[in-house]
């Protein structure tokens, strides 16, 4: 999850040059520096800002430092977390390049074209779905031609299910959304506010059969392959044909994958040089290395996206069918549109219990963060990538506050339409927690899962967060946990948020045990850890 | 837009003497090639990049004790947005682009070293649909064009490549449009308009607020309905080589994007590929602006230079001497015309910034443009 990607060590041949200008520059340096510089901004160095979904071609990226004297430090942000970062201008003087899998939603931030300079594409990526083959071949899918219509009346009578990832959080989520969209709006033009509403109904029905869902691509795809395909409830998963591809070796059941004749959207990878930046050299050096036809048939081969370069032509196992580019918003309030209609709308609806430590340890700062956590996912984050992580439409949300013994839960439900009302109330609640006594960690758990054990269940997309800041200190221990588990009715994941002196590898364990996972505040704030579980929820 | 040159003239003025002084220090090497060479730094149209990058024009430019460096931008965001204190020099694709910016930074004059047709990058398939549609026709001059004025009438009715006669080759339900850059910052989306503005404004180059007017209804949803387009040339043009007709199956290009990969020889031009022009089409004339006297002396250097005038023409670029770039369309045996017929001149740069301004105050009202 931590940025840095660790490569070999290189030293360039003009290191005296080098440094001595670097010292002539060091007094201009410290002036114009915003401070908050990350380590490790040395003049080979590339900080680069990247969507997760690049990660796995760290790989290569360490051989840029021999080949081309590039050392690659990536580190990531979601879709619109960092169209945000960089739109308004937090990514200046930290990072020297973005790679995110697109560049179209950024593109649609007023000012935000100013930040970038030169942009290299580097390789392709359609957004398909991959379907187990049994189911495949139920449908006739893997015959004959499918189109997105095709795909949307299977899913309305029930006849498979699939996964994608959050559009609000991750870009395969997103182009899965402004494809099916684009394609069963039938206009063949671009997205506008009025083809989003009258497609709705549709695309309640497409979605539907999504029972999966994810924050990003890669715990999608561990989602999908820890489930196993035997049985297993989720027949595929809408995302990146190089996930669905790389995923291979990983099924008891291989996937096939359906290319909808009526068009994707495609990612295009492009490495972006940020207009702040002074290392246009170091760029243009790994940008050119990245398009030699040896580094794009090893990206094809290692990654399994398609080659950029003319030059290298994509292998068969790609396919031969010619797809057809579906249109992409213009304007950003229809991509805005389209993501707030998914969430409050056409998606199932989230299910989400958020068990809290208020022990004692909590007084102070601890207890005000985990305040203003709550109050920015009832509507008091204003971004834009706030308001989508707020508390949905049709969500019911329950808190588990705790010390010595888990509290009585508390049970909202925000309405299909003004929420306010209900967000205000969710809100005042978490204003009203105050810390004391002890720490109840398993004991508040296991009250959180025998509340849902209490409910029909249905098929809400079903999650606990576990926020702690402390060791277990009352009731019982992670082992009468992990028992219980495994015998509970309701099976759903827990995310857990290590914060202040949580017990890291116990915390894990959960997150493990419940197939969660589990996300670190204790550098960064518990605001934006609650932000990024909620692309999980 | 406004305000953005507001924001420029200030930040021109206000940092003028930091900028002289930076600028001044980078002339004198520590960049990392050798000492005997000042540097030069300048700001250009994408599609120029691969000229500069070539080893044979930074040794010819060695050879004269310079070293170009370059940074690319959309030529109307070179106009506008840019940062040009961090540049000796601006290159953009157009003569208009280059009088406002010789303006704006009081330069004493320019240089136009070589220029390009606007032409359309499309596919074999693609050519027999829309001829079969009467769009496309022969010229009389050896190539193929694509008439304006149908392809206004059909970009008119909202068709759809599924609704034209006969069209099994490419039965895609999007609408029949031309890819293009992004209009609010590239030239070559700029230059498309130019041409398209002439048709609708009854074969007549736009010339008053009046005809801005009238024509921008009729030629905004050629760039809306794309639906997003990118900010510089090369973008869309690699989608056509990689991705190809799926993506792409017909983009604006400059004629030098496609005649540079042809005298290349590199197989990116792949058999089914096809080079046609819009009728009538514009002339891109690349021109730079020079800030400083080593700029000017590359600048003077493109343009004079028999040296660079063969380099350029293996870019693709049209050169003062016809001869060079007739040679490597004869020695490649490429399908390029020698010249043009049906050429018109764009609008002047108020007329087209009016009308671009226009397009784009429908991008931020969200309006359906169209039909």
């Amino acid at each position: 999850m931590r940025p840095g990607t660790r490569l070999t060590r290189h030293v360039p041949r003009r290191v005296t040059a080098a440094a001595a200008a670097a010292l002539l520059l060091l007094p201009l340096a410290a002036c114009g520096g915003s401070g908050g510089e990350p380590e490790g901004n040395a003049p080979d160095v590339l900080r680069v800002l990247a969507g997760s979904e690049v990660k796995d071609l760290e790989p290569l990226l360490a051989k840029a430092a021999d080949a081309v004297g590039v050392k690659v430090r990536l580190s990531y942000a979601g879709t619109l977390d960092g169209a945000e970062e960089v739109a308004n201008g937090g990514a200046d003087g930290r990072y020297d390049a973005t790679w995110f899998s697109s560049n179209r939603y950024l593109s649609l931030i007023d000012g935000a074209s100013a930040k970038l300079s030169t942009q290299t594409k580097v390789m392709v990526s359609p957004v398909v779905l991959g379907l187990r083959r049994a189911k495949a071949h139920e449908l006739g899918w893997d015959t004959r031609r499918v189109t997105w219509a095709d795909i949307a009346t299977a899913a309305g009578q029930h006849r498979f299910t699939f996964g994608m990832t959050n559009p609000a959080s991750s870009n395969s989520g997103f182009s899965a959304l402004v494809g099916v969209t684009a394609a069963l709006s039938d206009a063949g033009e671009a997205l506008d506010k009025s083809q989003i509403e009258s497609v709705t109904p549709q695309l309640t029905r497409f979605f539907s059969a999504q029972t999966l869902t994810a924050g990003s691509s890669g715990w999608l795809a561990d989602a999908y392959a820890r489930q196993g395909g035997s049985g297993g409830s989720v027949d595929g998963l809408i995302n990146y044909e190089s996930v669905l591809l790389g995923l291979a070796g990983r099924l008891k059941e291989p996937l096939t994958l359906v290319y909808p004749s009526d068009g994707v959207v495609t990612a295009d990878y492009p490495l972006t040089l940020l207009a702040s930046s002074p290392k246009k050299e170091l760029y243009g050096k790994l940008a050119a290395w990245l398009r030699t036809p040896a580094v794009q048939r090893e990206i094809m081969t290692t990654t399994n996206r398609r080659p950029i370069v003319p030059e290298v032509r994509p292998d068969q196992r790609f396919g031969g069918a010619q797809l057809l580019e579906l249109p992409f918003p213009n304007r950003r309030s229809a991509a805005d549109e389209l993501i707030s209609a998914y969430l409050n709308q056409v998606r199932r609806p989230s299910r989400t219990l958020f068990v809290l430590d208020t022990s004692g340890s909590m007084e102070g700062d601890r207890i005000d963060a985990l305040k203003q956590a709550l109050a920015a996912l009832t509507g008091a984050d204003t971004s834009v990538s706030g308001q989508f992580s707020r508390f949905r439409n049709r969500e019911t949300v329950t808190l588990l506050p705790f010390s010595s013994a888990p509290a009585t839960p508390q049970t909202f439900t925000v309405p299909d339409r003004d929420a306010t009302a209900v967000l205000g109330r969710i809100r005042a609640y978490g204003d009203a927690l105050h810390a004391f006594g002890g720490t109840a960690i398993y004991d508040s758990l296991r009250s959180a899962y025998e509340t849902l054990a209490g409910e029909r269940s249905n098929d809400d997309f079903t999650s606990v967060v576990l926020m702690t800041d402390g060791e277990n200190t009352d009731g019982s221990s992670y082992d009468d946990f992990a028992a219980y588990y495994r015998t509970a009715r309701r099976k759903v994941p827990t995310f857990v948020v290590l914060f202040g002196d949580s017990d890291v590898g116990e915390m894990r364990q959960v997150a493990q045990l419940t197939g969660g996972a589990a996300f670190d505040a204790r550098t960064g704030s518990l605001a934006s850890a609650f932000k990024e579980i909620r692309g999980y929820q | 837009m406004k305000r953005w040159i507001g924001v420029g003239l200030a930040l021109l003025l206000g940092v003028a003497v930091v900028a002289a002084v930076v600028l001044g220090n980078r002339g004198s090497g520590g960049g990392g090639g050798p000492a005997a060479l000042v540097t030069v730094r300048g700001v250009i149209g994408s599609e120029k990049k691969p000229f500069f990058d070539d080893p044979g024009v930074r040794a010819a430019f060695a050879r004269h004790g310079l070293r170009v460096e370059v940074d690319t931008a959309g030529s109307r965001e070179i106009a506008t947005s840019v940062d040009l204190r961090k540049y000796d020099f601006a290159f953009p694709s157009s003569v208009p682009a280059a009088e406002k910016i010789k303006q704006e930074r009081g330069a004493t004059r320019v240089y136009s070293p070589f220029y390009s047709p606007m032409a359309i990058a499309t596919f074999q398939p693609i050519v027999d649909v829309l001829a079969k549609a009467g769009v496309v026709r022969d010229s009389g001059g050896g190539y193929q064009v694509l008439d304006l004025g149908k392809f206004l009438g059909l970009v008119a009715k909202g068709t759809r490549w599924d609704a034209l006669p006969g069209n099994t080759a490419y039965p895609a339900r999007k609408r029949v449009l031309l890819t293009t850059t992004d209009i609010r910052t590239s030239n070559s989306a700029a230059m498309y308009l130019a041409a398209t503005s002439y048709v609708a404004n009854d074969d007549d180059v736009v010339s008053s607020s009046s005809q801005v007017a009238t024509v921008a209804p009729i030629v905004a949803p050629l760039f809306l309905d794309q639906g997003y387009s990118e900010s510089s040339s090369e973008a869309p043009f690699e989608d056509y080589l990689a991705i190809g007709a799926g993506k792409t199956p017909m983009v604006v290009i400059y004629e030098a994007q496609y005649a540079s990969r042809l005298f290349a020889a590199d197989g990116a031009i792949r058999p089914d590929m096809r080079l046609i022009y819009p009728s009538p089409t514009v002339l891109s004339k690349h021109t730079l602006v020079p800030f400083t006297d080593k700029a000017a002396e590359v600048g003077r250097l493109l343009q004079e230079d028999p040296a660079f005038a063969r380099l350029e023409a293996k870019y693709g670029f049209r050169t003062s001497d016809p001869r060079v770039f007739a040679g490597l369309v004869a020695s490649s045996k490429a399908p390029i015309p020698a010249g043009l017929v049906d050429v018109v001149e764009p609008p002047t740069y108020e007329h087209l910034e009016r009308l671009i301004s226009t397009i784009q105050q429908r991008y931020l009202a969200g309006a359906r443009p169209s039909s």
